[in-house]
């Protein structure tokens, strides 16, 4: 077993090569709506049992499943009113199965990613050649449906095994979601090829939120619009990232739909806002400073292990 | 790093569902916003259910194959959690009556059969308050789950609807799984039993047609996500977050009905031992005040909404 990821060393937030984004943009936010589907019968994975209560467990199927037939269309709608792009993570058999979602996402010209197959089938315990077979699975299938290339990963369920940045890399996937290390993109050490981790959320995700810590709609918008203002302030210094992680079954309800509306327009009534995808952030910054953050963590950063 | 391991059995990446529509053949995939609107009565826009919980909790109630939600917290014997769900039937839910009556009300309760032999003056005040009764399994330990023989859980279903239907006869249409928990034949063993609606599942905010052996059922949209039992018990939030919960949902409902012309349903699911609490019954009626406030409210039962419903579709 491993003692760390070993992917990055670390990398103080001070004296790091400045960030600017596109427009002179002091801040990027995404949005990160993930789409799911959870199978009424999945096979078990040595290492997870897929459902809480025994197969087959209606309430959190179907719960899940609210997401599909009502809360996404909610959702993107209010998305759509704010001008604000999706960048899906994307259980890529909902492709097979509601086609009609991924018809909407690309009307509106959202990106798709993958989240894996489904999010029932899990990481844990897969060969480096049964990763790789599902990397493939989710570049043909996203391909086939929206003309788009697999640029962005994150494992379904978070179940990823040691070697699979590694395995990214090698298929081409350009950025992770699987790290939560930072505010700003940063490379990854990887055996081979260029792979680099754009900052994902478990602090503003609607699953943590609303489904562990709960927490009441108000204070969901409040802790968006502050770690907003928070990251708004440091990106004057250098350019931050956030990410806004969403779950259509819960963010769709009709109970916490107007939650994020108002969280939307709070950030979207600022300037200097960069309301960009996954794709752009991780193309922008591998374009412009990929080379200057790993010169500056080749040379040794300060507080670092080097 | 790199990995020679041998990996999980092929049968890991076999997806026998993956085709378009749902993974199992119960109904059919539906998007909200594209099916056909519904008209209520009186082309009101917003039904307003009010389904309780009267669950009966046994003491000694198993844990396996779960514990059901509101389950015994404390080890045997729970003199403590039993009483306290138990003050639901003989306190709190009079207060719920009420508070509903008081404003023309009625509510559907999902409703434990034992508690038509243990609580006849109970029955008689639900059935005086012309409340819907729908069977909510036997008793709250009385899970139904995959692990059930098919003649024990055609006992159960049977039970809970003889027992229920000879107090309250054939009005008893619709079924609630205790805790929401079904088998894979859950569905068809209750339409053999001659009920027509079912609540266990949430994925919708409007009913829907469900196929089983003995003919379809409808689907009606019961909230858990909302319920007080989720908010008030589970999740531990303040009475005002509930409320706030619920006219937030009533306000996205109304507006949606507005914007689409199709009638919407906000459910508001009650539990006696919680919500029919002294200190929270007021913040109860002041809920119902702001919903009845509302032109184009239509408060309804089950399945009054079961019956607006199918013909319209």
């Amino acid at each position: 077993m491993l003692a760390e990821p070993g992917h990055y060393d670390y990398a103080p937030y001070t004296g790091r090569p400045r960030i600017v984004w596109p427009g002179g943009a002091r801040i990027a936010v995404w949005l990160a709506p993930n789409i799911e589907h959870y199978e009424l019968e999945p096979p078990n994975n040595p290492r997870k049992v897929p459902w809480a209560r025994p197969v087959p467990d209606i309430l959190n199927y179907t719960h899940r499943d609210y997401g599909n037939r009502a809360g996404f269309w909610r959702m993107a709608d209010v998305m759509a009113k704010h001008g604000v792009r999706g960048s899906v993570s994307l259980n890529v058999a909902l492709c097979d199965h509601f086609p009609e979602i991924i018809e909407r996402c690309c009307e509106l010209g959202w990106e798709l990613f993958s989240h894996g197959t489904y999010n029932t089938r899990y990481f844990y315990d897969l060969s480096e050649e049964q990763q790789r077979m599902l990397i493939a699975d989710s570049r043909e299938t996203i391909l086939k449906y929206s003309g788009q290339s697999l640029d962005g990963w994150l494992t379904p369920a978070i179940t990823n095994d040691e070697t699979t940045q590694h395995v990214l890399a090698e298929e081409g996937i350009k950025y992770t979601l699987d790290f939560v290390h930072d505010d700003q993109p940063m490379p990854m050490k990887v055996r081979k090829g260029r792979l680099i981790s754009v900052p994902y959320s478990l602090e503003v995700n609607d699953v943590p939120l609303y489904q562990n810590r709960n927490t009441p709609v108000d204070r969901y918008t409040e802790m968006v619009k502050a770690q907003f203002d928070q990251l708004y302030a440091e990106g004057a210094e250098s350019g931050t990232v956030m990410c806004l992680p969403l779950h259509p079954f819960l963010s769709g309800a009709p109970q916490r739909i107007a939650g994020l509306d108002a969280a939307l327009a709070h950030i979207v009534a600022h300037d200097g806002v960069w309301l960009a995808t996954g794709r752009e952030i991780a193309a922008w910054y591998t374009e412009h400073y990929y080379d200057a953050f790993t010169r500056w963590l080749d040379a040794g950063t300060p507080g670092g292990r080097r | 790093m790199s990995s020679d391991r041998k990996g999980l059995p092929p049968s890991y990446f076999e997806y026998p569902w993956r085709r378009k529509g749902l993974d199992h053949e119960r109904f059919p995939f539906r998007i909200l916003p594209r099916m056909a609107p519904v008209a209520w009565p009186g082309k009101a826009r917003v039904a307003l259910w009010v389904a309780v919980h009267m669950g009966h909790f046994p003491m000694d109630m198993p844990d396996k194959p779960f514990k059901a939600m509101g389950g015994m917290e404390r080890p045997y014997p729970s003199y403590w959690d039993y009483t306290q769900r138990d003050y639901g039937n003989r306190i709190g839910v009079y207060r719920l009556m009420k508070a509903l009556d008081a404003r023309g009300l009625r509510a559907t309760a999902l409703m434990s059969s034992v508690l038509a032999t243990r609580y006849p003056a109970l029955m008689k005040e639900v059935a005086a308050s012309k409340w819907e009764v729908a069977a909510g399994g036997v008793d709250m330990g009385k899970i139904h789950h995959g692990g059930l023989a098919e003649e024990e859980e055609r006992a159960l279903v049977r039970d809970a609807v003889a027992t229920l239907r000879g107090t309250f006869g054939k009005a008893v249409r619709g079924w609630h799984s205790p805790a929401h928990s079904q088998s894979m034949r859950t569905l068809d063993l209750v339409a053999e039993a001659g009920l027509d609606y079912v609540t266990d599942w949430i994925n919708d905010d409007m009913p829907y047609e469900v196929a089983t052996s003995a003919g379809k059922l409808t689907a009606m949209p019961l909230a858990w996500d909302m319920s007080d039992q989720r908010l008030l018990f589970s999740q531990n939030m303040a009475t005002e977050d509930f409320t706030d919960q619920a006219k937030r949902a009533f306000a996205t409902l109304y507006a949606e009905a507005a914007a689409t012309g199709g009638g919407r349903i906000l459910t508001l699911t009650l539990t006696p031992w919680l919500m029919g609490q002294p200190h929270r019954i007021r913040a109860l009626g002041e809920l119902l005040d702001h919903i009845l406030a509302h032109a184009g409210v239509w408060p309804a039962t089950g399945s009054e909404i079961v019956d607006a419903w199918r013909a319209t579709v």
